[in-house]
């Protein structure tokens, strides 16, 4: 049995858990059953969702915000201000939400079962010039953030600019925009930070949601060895994703933070209450859109709310 | 030879139709130039947008994904009808007569049956992206200001469909050829004699130096 | 059988179909969706009942590609920057560098085809397109050079290299593309380009000056031309360093931060252009008709690259990329070897595959390579092996990939540029053209060779930015 695999890019810490998985479930079936990942050789990354419910290969990533449309249940998870503070917390709500019958029948016209997350920290602003640390600084403030993010900003008086991920650097440079909205191992790849004079620690405004899938045809047709085999690396591959990702990418970010000198902007709680309020509408325009597609949107909000607040310990 | 060839016409209703069909070409190809217009005013509505009102163009990357297939899809079957689409004629420019329209039959209907076999790809692209029930009919959006996407998704079986009849239009000039064998097949691209072409090529150049 | 194997059997049988004169873009695709259903039926098994499965998830894998391929803001530019060349043929561009070309150089020995290889040059600098250049000087420097007694191959050939000079120069369709398949930083890339494609115009200059004195029935020299002429001869030709001037500070501004991003200048330009044709008196029907030769050369260049891609998905499946890479690195010898095998494999791959998508194939695998060779992405200059830093060496190995898909794109059986001059002039055939190109082979073995021995050239201008 080899199943394709189909991701994008590099190999980076974004993709660990899939080699981590292969790995696992090649060791526990003794060879019989491998997984052959390929970086974009089998699809493009906006189509990777097309791809499984084809049944051109078996397993896949993407992510939500690429196509609102595709996979509207999931993109709650994308939503402003949700309040999650760090990767733990990132793969306990999205796996929560992956269980939830309302999503998984959405991704089903997909043919496509969720099998984990791809757990991305928060996007916080890498900037020029002075630090703006208060939500009224950001009026007229040019910032790369797409989706829900963009809409976020733009609330508070941002001016969402789109310039493609790889053009971040120059745009930055160009002064074609302020501020770039980047999980940290973006903000190094694509040397937005070598561009940084401040970086907001605490501003947590969202996140992307990158799930792993699988063919729901071929995950039925596994034996039931292949599929315990399977299903048991799971919890394994995240925790060497989270461990690989605090070790390596976070503190190097650390690092070249001190490196370079930039300035840590920590937001009041005041300050942080201002945007989170601003932007409330844009959680209550998801849930009204999303409710008259017969979603139970409200539902899945709260879930995520309750859950935060329950490890939070409030 | 890569591209220029002539195609020859009398008043069967294979020419008929041929002619017909070239007249519902052109005009897609004149859109499809426009829409490469487009992508330069876009750009330029862009980068004036952002430095001189502080307002950049929303969805800028969304708009050219849209815009792309306008261009890339729709000539198609025009560049097709002329012979313009590139190709070796090592060996079959050595062939002449019922030999040559018997090799041009067997290429152009392998053409025909990948065409066929990807109009049943796209149109499944599209039905995937197409959904009667969802708001905008979506169900796939661009990345940033949720433009749907089937439109142009659908534009792909819609040109391969017409390059599919163009096709056709070929396959029956073909078969026409070879019945009646000789150099002088109608509504299919023939490889005008190189004098033709150059004093034709001569007149466009010149005109175009004013 | 093994799917390495299928991709090799599917392979020679998409050379077989390109021979037989089946249309390159539909001998890919039909190649590609072959060899899907192959390798999907094989994972079956060979089992009859599952045949008709193996083909739905074939057509249907490979019907994805053409829209998805084509919907990308990288590949907008290649439409904008033909649209820019006959643009610039209207506002009178194309034939003023053409005119101030001769009177410069013209005395010579085959003076006409080095003007014409420096008109490309500057031509270059507003075009983004090699095959969109040599569409272009096709028209209008080989009826001039034919007309004082050049030799028909030779002036072909001249066109179709001289072309190649415009994916180097920037602005830069292939360039972006580059960047983008390995993230890199695109200003830096296509500034990087500026110097080795002097180099290559130069370098082409001394083999027509070396040909022509060899044999001189190749082409005659044309004199006479005064000093007050020549300067004169430049005035027409300025707007196009005024273009220059605006794509450059989109991309590297010596003077402050740079005005915006590659993209948005390469429109920019052609939006200028477009208002000096109007300004030139262009009209409707003329605008119209370069719409039409714009759509229709945009439309065949697409239709190859989704072509390709349908039939490099289908390798993706056979994983032959991976194979190659496994290959590379187990070479036991010393990395400048390596580097240099690569080139080489680059060249005898170009003979069969269009550029694009052979960068698009092979760079996914073979950067990565070339990059652990170098000793990673991060390394410094002092660490490394071939004397720069990880970024730096992205940009060299970047020029050098450019520089040997151009190689390709004038080398036999598909060498899209000799198509396209065979194409507009109908009295070369594509073997003509081809005959003619050969010299420049080797000019361009001697440019790669100098880039490869003194990087310094490449990185010199990006090392400044
Ligand atoms: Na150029
Ligand atoms: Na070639």
């Amino acid at each position: 049995e080899e199943w394709n695999v189909s991701v994008w890019g590099k190999r980076r810490a974004f993709t660990e858990h899939v080699e981590k998985l292969a790995e696992l479930v090649s060791e526990k079936t003794g060879g019989e059953f491998t997984m052959n990942v390929s970086y974009g050789g089998l699809s493009k990354n906006t189509e990777n969702l097309d791809g499984i419910s084809i049944g051109a290969f078996e397993m896949a990533q993407f992510c939500a915000g690429y196509h609102e449309d595709k996979n509207p249940t999931i993109t709650v998870l994308e939503l402003p201000f949700l309040g999650v503070r760090n990767l733990e917390e990132e793969v306990a709500v999205s796996h929560m939400i992956y269980e939830h019958p309302a999503v998984q029948e959405d991704l089903a016209r997909w043919n496509a079962k969720l099998l984990m997350t791809s757990p991305m920290p928060q996007y916080n602003l890498v900037g020029t010039g002075d630090p703006r640390e208060t939500v009224e600084s950001f009026d007229g403030m040019r910032v790369r953030a797409t989706g829900g993010l963009g809409e976020a900003f733009k609330a508070v008086g941002g001016v969402p600019t789109s310039v493609p991920s790889n053009e971040a650097y120059n745009a930055m440079e160009a002064n074609v925009v302020d501020t770039v909205a980047f999980a940290q191992h973006a903000h190094l790849s694509f040397r937005t930070i070598d561009q940084a004079d401040w970086w907001t620690a605490n501003l947590n405004p969202g996140t992307v949601n990158c799930p792993i899938v699988v063919n729901i045809d071929a995950y039925e047709g596994l034996s039931d060895e292949h599929r315990e085999a399977l299903d048991s690396s799971v919890d394994e591959s995240i925790a060497y994703y989270l461990d690989n990702y605090q070790n390596n990418v976070l503190t190097q970010w650390d690092q070249i933070l001190d490196e370079k000198g930039v300035t840590k902007v920590e937001f009041s709680d005041e300050e942080l209450q201002k945007f989170r309020d601003a932007t409330q509408g844009i959680a209550d325009q998801w849930i009204e859109e999303k409710s008259a597609q017969g979603i139970p949107a409200q539902e899945l909000y709260d879930m995520v709310k309750a859950k935060l607040a329950e490890m939070h310990g409030m | 030879m890569a591209g220029s060839s002539a195609v020859l016409e009398d008043g069967s209703a294979l020419s008929r139709l041929d002619r017909a069909l070239y007249r519902v070409e052109k005009v897609f190809g004149v859109i499809s130039g426009l829409a490469v217009l487009m992508l330069m005013v876009l750009a330029v509505v862009s980068v004036a947008g952002r430095h001189f009102f502080n307002a950049p163009l929303p969805g800028y990357v969304d708009w050219i994904q849209i815009a792309m297939p306008l261009i890339a899809f729709l000539g198609i079957s025009y560049a097709q009808r002329d012979g313009g689409h590139i190709r070796m004629d090592i060996v079959i420019g050595k062939l002449k007569g019922r030999a040559l329209w018997v090799g041009e039959f067997i290429t152009t209907f392998a053409t025909f049956a990948l065409i066929v076999l990807l109009i049943w790809g796209s149109w499944a692209h599209f039905g995937r992206s197409f959904d009667f029930g969802a708001p905008n009919w979506s169900r796939d959006s661009t990345i940033d200001i949720g433009l749907p996407i089937w439109p142009a998704k659908l534009l792909v079986p819609v040109a391969f469909g017409i390059m599919g009849i163009r096709l056709l239009l070929q396959l029956w000039g073909y078969v026409v050829a070879i019945g009646k064998g000789g150099d002088k097949p109608i509504g299919v691209p023939l490889m005008k004699s190189a004098a033709e072409l150059a004093a034709e090529e001569a007149e466009h150049v010149s005109s175009l130096d004013r | 059988m093994s799917s390495i194997e299928i991709g090799l059997w599917v392979s020679g049988g998409l050379l077989v179909l390109v021979v037989l004169g089946m249309r390159v873009a539909f001998a890919a695709g039909a190649a590609g969706v072959v060899g899907l259903i192959w390798i999907f039926w094989e994972k079956k098994d060979y089992a009859w009942d599952e045949l008709g499965w193996a083909l739905g998830v074939a057509v249907k894998t490979a019907g994805q590609v053409p829209h998805s391929k084509i919907a990308s803001q990288e590949l907008s530019l290649i439409p904008v920057f033909i649209l820019i060349g006959y643009m610039a043929y209207y506002a009178g561009l194309t034939n003023a560098l053409f005119d101030a070309a001769k009177k410069w150089l013209g005395w010579l020995p085959g003076g006409m085809a080095v003007s014409t290889v420096f008109a490309t040059a500057g031509f270059s600098a507003v075009s983004g397109a090699s095959v969109a250049t040599s569409a272009v000087f096709a028209r209008i420097a080989i009826p001039e050079m034919l007309k004082i007694g050049y030799d028909k191959r030779f002036a072909a050939g001249v066109v179709a290299a001289g072309g190649t000079l415009a994916s180097l120069i920037p602005p830069s369709a292939i360039l972006v593309i580059y960047a983008i398949i390995v993230e890199q930083d695109v200003g830096k890339l296509l500034l990087a380009g500026f110097i080795p494609g002097v180099f290559s115009a130069v370098v082409y200059g001394g083999i027509i000056v070396g040909l022509a004195l060899a044999m001189p029935r190749l082409g005659p020299p044309v004199g006479g031309f005064g000093w007050g002429e020549r300067i004169k001869s430049l005035i027409p030709a300025f707007p196009i360093f005024f273009v220059v001037l605006i794509i450059i500070s989109f991309i590297y501004n010596p003077f402050g931060d740079p005005l915006g991003t590659p993209t948005e200048g390469g429109a920019l330009g052609a939006a200028l252009i477009f208002v000096m044709a109007l300004v030139k008196g262009m009209k409707w029907a003329e605008l119209k008709d370069a719409l039409l030769e714009t759509a229709k050369l945009a439309t065949m260049i697409f239709t190859i690259i989704w072509g390709v891609l349908i039939y490099v998905r289908f390798l993706g499946f056979a994983n032959l990329p991976r194979a190659f890479s496994d290959w590379i690195q187990g070479l036991e010898q010393s990395p400048m070897m390596t580097l240099v095998l690569i080139l080489l494999a680059y060249a005898v791959l170009g003979m069969f595959m269009d550029a694009i998508g052979m960068l698009l194939l092979t760079l996914p695998v073979v950067y990565p390579a070339v990059m652990a060779l170098n000793g990673g992405d991060l390394v410094s200059a002092a660490d490394s092996t071939f004397g720069m830093s990880g970024p730096m060496c992205a940009i060299w190995f970047g020029i050098l990939v450019v520089k040997m898909a151009e190689f390709c794109l004038i080398t036999p059986p598909i060498g899209l540029n000799c198509f396209v001059v065979a194409g507009v002039r109908p009295e070369l055939s594509v073997q003509d053209v081809f005959r003619g190109v050969t010299p420049f082979f080797i000019a361009d073995a001697l440019t790669i060779a100098g880039l490869v021995a003194f990087p310094g050239i490449v990185l010199w201008l990006p090392s400044l930015a």
